[in-house]
């Protein structure tokens, strides 16, 4: 029953960290992560990082017909 | 014993799916039910999937897990961010699917529901997901490039210059005819337009606490954006049924035109995160929303599917557009089956996230499938009412006439029993005052959703409810392409200027931002006026340049596919994208010609505009509409010229193309493949 319990719950944390990420509302974590093991010196602050991502993203096509 | 229960199970699901497109094929006489179609499609891609997209992963592109992707190499925590599969496939199949897989089977309906269904499963399974599946893969082994990047580095320099236009050609058109189909969805509806009205604050009000509140929290500002959004659908009742501001949100067509256009402009020329972002969180959860509860609505409802297999509109007399099943099947129905524009997605920024080459046959091959899974959902919702009504909704004025009793006489008199009560009855009870002639596949659609919807929950009480929340979730997101493919249009004007004059490049400055932006909006905008007050409907003449030109973008990226696979030494194979390739140049070709030179006015640009000059100089235009029928006469012409210069473009580049295989079939010169070396990925196998 435990052992059920605790593959149910890691299939749900599993689940909701897949929306997390799909969504976007984990990409500063998934940056700053990436920006410690590069060991970036000063790395881009949430807003910083959130504005300069979508101007990115919007200047190539990312939504289709 | 594992792989014999392994065969079993796979020739059932093949059996199944052989029974079930045998049933629809088939069938004849009393109405048929929806789950065959849902078991033909759902059979059929698994069938796909497990031997097709296999046998290409393993013997055309030799997909290697063991070679480090370009996300695991350039690995940034921007664009190059290793992502999982599962998460990718949501990410790809949000940004492939749009309002195209809905309103092109929704408009080929009118030739019955066989040959719609039969491209939309078929077309995805052997030219759809192989386009979108090679050219991620191309571009993974290439860092990533884009579509017109390796169509210069692989085809030739012309080759790549012809892929930006036509990208840029494709967009116009595209946004022209999406920008028509909310015009024709909004038209005359105080509910709707109220509704999509206040997305517009709902977005700005989102894109603030985004930016200044806090910051990247999608998931929360988006769950508070979708209650908004829900709540203005219902608050839609209360103004439909205020004088006043019922008065206030009732705008013609012209008039929602322009707003369109000024809302296009805006969203290009503002900051992205203040109204373009936001807007498209709530449209991506919404569509994902929407499309669920459809397919969880057939499912559970199983409608009777009303329309014929096939109608007598083969004969290419239709009067949501006109032409023949072949071609104009074939382009009508372009995403669902195959759709150009989807390789710019496989080559943008899928492959910069890709975990592992073998991903590639799961993203690629299988988002498409769903994608054409969400098509044959549109067309069984479409055919779920009856002919008379789907032809009165999509019929232009013109053709049926303008009041229920005209229409319910025309369409009677084509053999599909329709009566003015019918129509006025439909209307009042999803809180319209009329659904005639609302071309362009969204109200039809809408009515078709909002009435598996309410055989599910609320039953006739909340058919206006649904039917304006169908209309809201197809507007929402239409209007996402919209104010995204503006801004990239302005990118791409921007770029092609700043090679003409240096300054126009800079994407920060602000004039060249706002000449750019005032040429792309005025680019779309022009064909979007045109489809408006086009007498046959704009539909007819947009929907068929839409679908050229987005099929000739296929054509390009399996051209481009064909030449790289060739240069890697795959010649037994290559007839997994030559035969694709080959069936999109003669569609478009065809379709290309009888478009500008049929003597059919309904169908040929030149002869519809040589009618109305004719019509002109024997005194049968009344004078006040002289100034108008010349505009007509000179839209159609341009129309003429445009299908031309695509035509054109992909003609240049398939003589560039065939140069090179010539010269590597003959082995004139080594074949170069611009493919990235390879480099051991340092992830353990199963990471």
């Amino acid at each position: 029953m435990q052992t059920l319990w605790r593959q149910l719950e890691s299939a749900l944390r599993n689940f909701w960290s897949g929306i997390r990420q799909w969504s976007g509302d984990s990409a500063y974590e998934t940056y700053l992560a990436c920006a410690q093991r590069q060991r970036s010196k000063k790395p881009l602050s949430a807003t910083e990082f959130y504005v300069e991502q979508l101007n990115r993203k919007y200047s190539r096509p990312n939504r289709c017909c | 014993m594992k792989r014999l229960l392994q065969i079993l199970i796979w020739t059932a699901v093949a059996g199944l799916g052989a029974v079930a497109l045998g049933t629809i094929a088939f069938h004849r006489g009393e109405p048929i039910n929806a789950t065959w179609f849902v078991l033909a499609a759902a059979c059929s891609y698994l069938v796909a999937y497990r031997l097709y997209s296999a046998f290409i992963a393993a013997k055309l592109l030799a997909l290697d897990n063991t070679r480090a992707t370009p996300a695991e190499r350039l690995d940034d925590g921007r664009d190059f961010v290793p992502t999982n599969k599962w998460v990718l496939f949501g990410h790809h199949f949000a940004a492939i699917a749009g309002p195209g897989p809905l309103v092109g089977p929704t408009l080929a309906a009118q030739f019955g529901y066989l040959p719609g269904t039969l491209w939309l499963i078929a077309g995805a399974a052997f030219a759809g997901c192989v386009q979108d599946f090679v050219i991620l893969f191309c571009s993974i082994r290439r860092d990533g490039k884009t579509l017109g990047e390796m169509a210069r580095d692989e085809v030739s320099k012309r080759g790549g210059l012809i892929a930006q236009l036509a990208v840029l050609t494709i967009m116009i058109i595209l946004l022209a005819v999406v920008a028509l189909v909310v015009v024709n969805a909004l038209k005359s509806s105080p509910w709707a337009t109220f509704t999509l009205a206040m997305t517009i604050p709902i977005a700005l009000l989102l894109g603030v606490y985004l930016r200044y509140f806090r910051p990247g929290r999608v998931l929360e500002a988006s769950l508070i954006g979708v209650a908004l959004v829900l709540f203005v659908v219902v608050a839609g009742q209360w103004v439909a049924d205020s004088p006043y501001l019922a008065k206030v949100f009732t705008l013609g067509g012209v008039t929602l035109a322009f707003a369109i256009i000024a809302y296009g402009f805006a969203a290009s020329a503002l900051p992205v995160w203040l109204l373009l972002a936001p807007r498209d969180y709530l449209s991506a959860f919404i569509k994902a929303g929407a499309i669920f509860s459809l397919a969880a609505g057939i499912l559970l409802v199983r409608p009777q599917v009303l329309m014929p297999p096939l109608t007598r509109f083969v004969d290419g007399t239709g009067p949501v557009f006109a032409g023949k099943i072949f071609p104009f099947c074939f382009i009508t129905i372009a995403c669902g089956a195959i759709s150009g524009f989807h390789s710019l997605i496989s080559s943008g920024t899928t492959p910069k996230m890709i975990q592992r080459e073998g991903h590639a046959r799961f993203i690629g091959y299988g988002a498409m499938l769903l994608e054409s899974f969400v098509g044959v959902m549109a067309m069984v919702a479409a055919c779920a009412m009856t002919p008379g009504v789907y032809f009165a909704i999509n019929s232009p004025a013109s053709i049926v006439g303008a009041t229920p009793e005209a229409a319910a006489a025309t369409i009677s008199s084509w053999g599909y029993p329709l009566s003015a009560g019918t129509m006025t009855g439909l209307a009042h009870a999803v809180g319209e005052q009329t659904l005639l002639n609302r071309a362009g596949g969204a109200p039809s659609l809408a009515v078709g959703m909002a009435q598996i919807f309410s055989s599910t929950i609320g039953g006739d009480r909340l058919l206006s409810i649904w039917y304006h929340f169908a209309i809201m979730f197809e507007a929402l997101f239409i209007l996402t392409v919209l104010d995204a493919g503006t801004r990239v249009g302005r990118f791409m004007i921007q770029e092609l200027g700043g090679r003409v004059w240096k300054p126009m490049g800079r994407l920060n400055w602000m004039p060249g931002i706002l000449l750019s932006s005032a040429l792309i909006v005025g680019a779309w905008g022009y064909f979007l006026y045109q489809g408006v007050v086009d007498p046959l409907g704009g539909i007819n003449s947009l929907w068929p340049l839409f679908g050229i030109s987005n099929q000739l973008l296929a054509a390009v990226a399996l051209v481009v596919a064909t030449t790289i696979l060739m240069k890697m030494g795959k010649l037994k194979w290559i007839w997994v994208t030559l035969l694709p390739m080959g069936w999109l140049v003669v569609i478009t070709m065809t379709a290309s010609y009888q478009k500008i030179f049929s003597a059919n006015a309904r169908i040929g640009f030149l002869a519809q505009a040589n009618a109305l000059a004719a019509q002109i100089a024997a005194g049968k235009v009344a004078a006040a509409k002289i100034a108008d029928t010349h505009r007509n006469i000179f839209n159609l012409r341009l129309d003429a010229v445009v299908t031309a210069v695509l035509a054109a473009m992909i003609l240049v580049l398939l003589v560039e193309a065939l140069a090179q295989w010539y010269a590597i079939l003959s082995r004139d010169k080594a074949p170069v493949l611009q493919e990235t070396p390879y480099v051991a990925t340092q992830w353990a196998e199963g990471d």
